[in-house]
């Protein structure tokens, strides 16, 4: 995944060159003037994956989101010396550091280590924490490990593209990985003995054995060695300015051995957290995240319509430049996933003109959706007789006129079924936003997996609340079938 | 009955590919005149009447409606003649959507730009003439055939045009129903309509039609009164369709 993500990245960058955009994209090498923009904005924007307690979470303070945790201080720290005010732009790991390269955030601060193959692509400053590493385990089975030794031949699990991952192929070689993207997951996949152990760095699996005590955690004793091994932060390649306020910041962070501090502040955090579990008192994340799921879905289908309908006519347009135009974008759009396009529209456009996550999430979406809708529309009026046509034009309605009284209120009602079947799916699958950090259902359940240690509640809270969506939307669609079946 | 050209064809010629359909047809349609086009099936009558109101595109020639040549015109300019030229289809083609007084309202008001109100009036009285006053405000499907083809002669009225085109008005309607049909054609003849229409019905060709056009091989093989043609044929051909047809 992730790297499929980097090379997408790769892609887009000599995709956009090749338009000859290349002047916007390259100005970064030209002189490093990356501090000075900074501080002429006034705003560093900090881009980091809350999902990875201590080092960054979310907590609900006075009832609205904050992302906290030993990253967030650090980055404070480094804007406080710049002098500049911090802003935290949240989204998936994997989508970092493809934001990083197009200029949605000026570093990433998210726990990410410092590997070489990364190294390639973007400038990293000193380690500024180095954690052991921890495997978690249920408590019940803790005797039965001692370290690393202990995994031979068992089932750890790792969190997609880490450290972690390669530590465990590299050192475990009799065991097999299980990969997933989120730690809640992994701890999900121990309890229900998918995995004997998650492999963690210890500020993680000691958060997770604070909260929950049905695990249990051990020292590896992994061989860890270099300075690859460790935290760093990630700016883009060129910017030796940032890196050197941040070398600066992490120097004095140390000095003053400041991550102790850091580490109990983020342990107090996550205690608030857990102090109240029940899914009932994180009611306002599920909320949220059906307001944003639903504002996706309205806006797609209030975009998507008339664009489609469009898409629609000039797909059966005479002219043969606009039917080809039509065909291409319809065939285009519907043989990629939506994933990419929503890359596409999130970093790709985003490199020319800066868009925010949501509004490049429902560009995408919207888009998406309109081919879908244009193929749906072109059979519906390929479904109405070409004599309604005929009678129409011969009593001097004009193309247009015939289109808007005649042909197209038959259309939409043969269509309606399957229309409906688009405006639900778009419900569904509008979650891939939250790839790009928006803050829809699927987001806001990984928030609340994350704030509460608990897996699977929050599953099925949120799988509740997509079918409560769906089923109400089908049975809106319905009585305004019905209601249009009425009319003949 | 004192006449005056309201279309003169010049040279139609209609191909399909290398199908050549009308085959250099000049003829001239009177105003008020009433013609009956017959001839076999495929024989282009319907190629025709819809090159009249240029619903097909044509391959060359002159068509003048009112002075005006139709060939040539863009679409948005044949919207405005299509609107003095009433056109019936053998399949009556009412807009199902709408209720029987919208489908006569529909294009009065989008076309015309005529009121609301004005396109009521227009419509009720127009019904009454066909003898549907009672289904104003029933779709269409719950129609029988013969009540929809009334909807339909009436909806083109709607727009008052100059003159009316029927394609085998009558052949898709179960015999009971043919008669009023071709009731309300005969009255709206004996009003003065021009009318061009295409059909097998004999009876109705004898008794309304000023002339009858025989089609054949793409061009109008012979032409005469009502009483010419069928007592009188002068062509082999017409004569030959004329057995055929009658013997039926
Ligand atoms: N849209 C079309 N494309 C190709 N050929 C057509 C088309 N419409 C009619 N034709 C051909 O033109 C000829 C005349 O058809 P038509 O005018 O419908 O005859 P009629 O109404 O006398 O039965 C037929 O050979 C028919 O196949
Ligand atoms: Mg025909």
């Amino acid at each position: 995944m992730k790297k499929w993500v980097q090379a997408f990245g790769a892609l887009l960058v000599t995709l956009i060159a090749f338009s000859g955009l290349i002047g916007l994209g390259h100005s970064v090498h030209a002189a490093d003037d990356s501090l000075a923009k900074v501080k002429s904005r006034g705003v560093l924007v900090m881009g980091t994956s809350p999902d990875y307690a201590p080092y960054e979470f979310i907590i609900n303070k006075d009832g609205k989101n904050e992302v906290v945790g030993m990253d967030v201080e650090v980055g404070k720290a480094i804007a406080k010396k710049m002098g500049v005010k911090l802003e935290i732009k949240q989204m998936d790991f994997d989508s970092l550091l493809v934001a990083l390269q197009t200029g949605k955030v000026d570093m990433v601060l998210s726990a990410m280590t410092p590997t070489a193959s990364r190294a390639k692509s973007v400038a990293f400053s000193n380690v500024y924490y180095k954690a052991k590493q921890y495997i978690i385990v249920n408590k019940n089975e803790k005797d039965l490990y001692k370290d690393k030794s202990s995994f031979a031949g068992k089932k750890l699990g790792v969190q997609t593209g880490s450290l972690q991952a390669d530590i465990a192929k590299s050192q475990i070689p009799t065991s097999t990985q299980l990969g997933l993207a989120k730690v809640p997951d992994l701890i999900l996949a121990l309890k229900s003995h998918k995995v004997d152990g998650i492999v963690a760095e210890d500020p993680v699996a000691s958060a997770y054995v604070q909260n929950d005590s049905s695990l249990a955690a051990i020292d590896g004793k992994f061989n860890l060695a270099g300075d690859d091994l460790g935290s760093a932060i990630g700016f883009p390649k060129g910017a030796t300015s940032l890196v050197k306020v941040a070398n600066e910041t992490i120097a004095e962070i140390k000095q003053k051995n400041l991550f102790p501090t850091y580490l109990k502040t983020a342990g107090k955090d996550m205690a608030g957290n857990v102090q109240n579990t029940s899914m009932l008192h994180y009611w306002s994340y599920f909320a949220k995240g059906v307001g944003y799921t639903l504002l996706i879905t309205l806006l797609a289908i209030l975009i998507g319509i008339p664009i489609g309908t469009l898409f629609a006519l000039m797909r059966l347009a005479k002219n043969k430049v606009v039917h080809l135009i039509a065909v291409s974008y319809i065939e285009f759009v519907r043989g990629t996933p939506l994933m990419i396009q929503i890359m596409f529209v999130y970093f790709g456009i985003g490199l020319l003109v800066d868009i925010p996550a949501l509004v490049a999430g429902v560009i995408a979406v919207s888009l998406n959706s309109a081919a879908y809708v244009a193929e749906i529309i072109r059979g519906g009026i390929d479904s109405i007789p070409v004599g309604q046509t005929e009678a129409a034009r011969s009593l001097g309605l004009s193309q247009r006129q015939t289109m808007q009284s005649v042909i197209f209120p038959q259309a939409l009602k043969n269509i309606w079924p399957a229309l409906g079947n688009e405006f639900i799916s778009l419900i569904k699958e509008s979650s891939i936003v939250s790839i790009i950090g928006v803050t829809d259902l699927i987001y806001q359940l990984k928030v609340v997996q994350t704030a509460t240690y608990k897996g699977v509640q929050p599953i099925v809270v949120a799988m509740f609340l997509y079918f409560i969506m769906t089923f109400s939307l089908s049975k809106l669609l319905n009585h305004y079938e019905r209601k249009m079946q009425h009319d003949n | 009955m004192t006449t005056s050209p309201l279309m003169q064809i010049n040279h139609l010629v209609k191909k399909f590919g290398d199908n050549v359909v009308l085959n250099d047809i000049t003829e001239t349609i009177n105003q008020g005149d009433v013609i009956v086009v017959i001839g076999a099936s495929g024989g282009g009558k319907s190629t025709f009447l819809r090159s009249l109101n240029r619903l097909n595109s044509v391959t060359s020639g002159q068509i003048l409606f009112e002075n005006t040549d139709l060939v040539g015109l863009s679409e948005k300019q044949l919207d405005k003649i299509r609107e003095k030229m009433g056109m019936v289809f053998q399949n009556f083609n009412l807009f199902p959507n709408m209720t029987v007084l919208e489908n006569l309202m529909l294009a009065p008001m989008k076309v015309k730009g005529e009121t609301e109100a004005q396109a009521k009036e227009t419509a009720k009285g127009l019904l009454d003439r066909v003898g549907l006053a009672d289904k104003a405000d029933v779709y269409p499907a719950s129609l029988s055939g013969g009540q929809q083809q009334r909807v339909a002669i009436a909806r083109a009225l709607a727009m008052s045009p100059d003159v009316m085109l029927f394609d085998e008005p009558t052949s898709a309607l179960d015999p009971e129903m043919v008669g009023e049909v071709l009731k309300v054609m005969q009255d709206l003849a004996k009003s003065g309509m021009t009318m061009v229409v295409v059909t097998h019905e004999m009876g109705f060709a004898r008794e309304v039609a000023d002339q009858v056009w025989f089609m054949d091989g793409g061009q109008i093989a012979e032409k005469g009164t009502p009483e010419q043609i069928f007592t009188n044929p002068q062509e082999a051909r017409t004569k030959d369709f004329l057995s055929k047809i009658l013997s039926q």
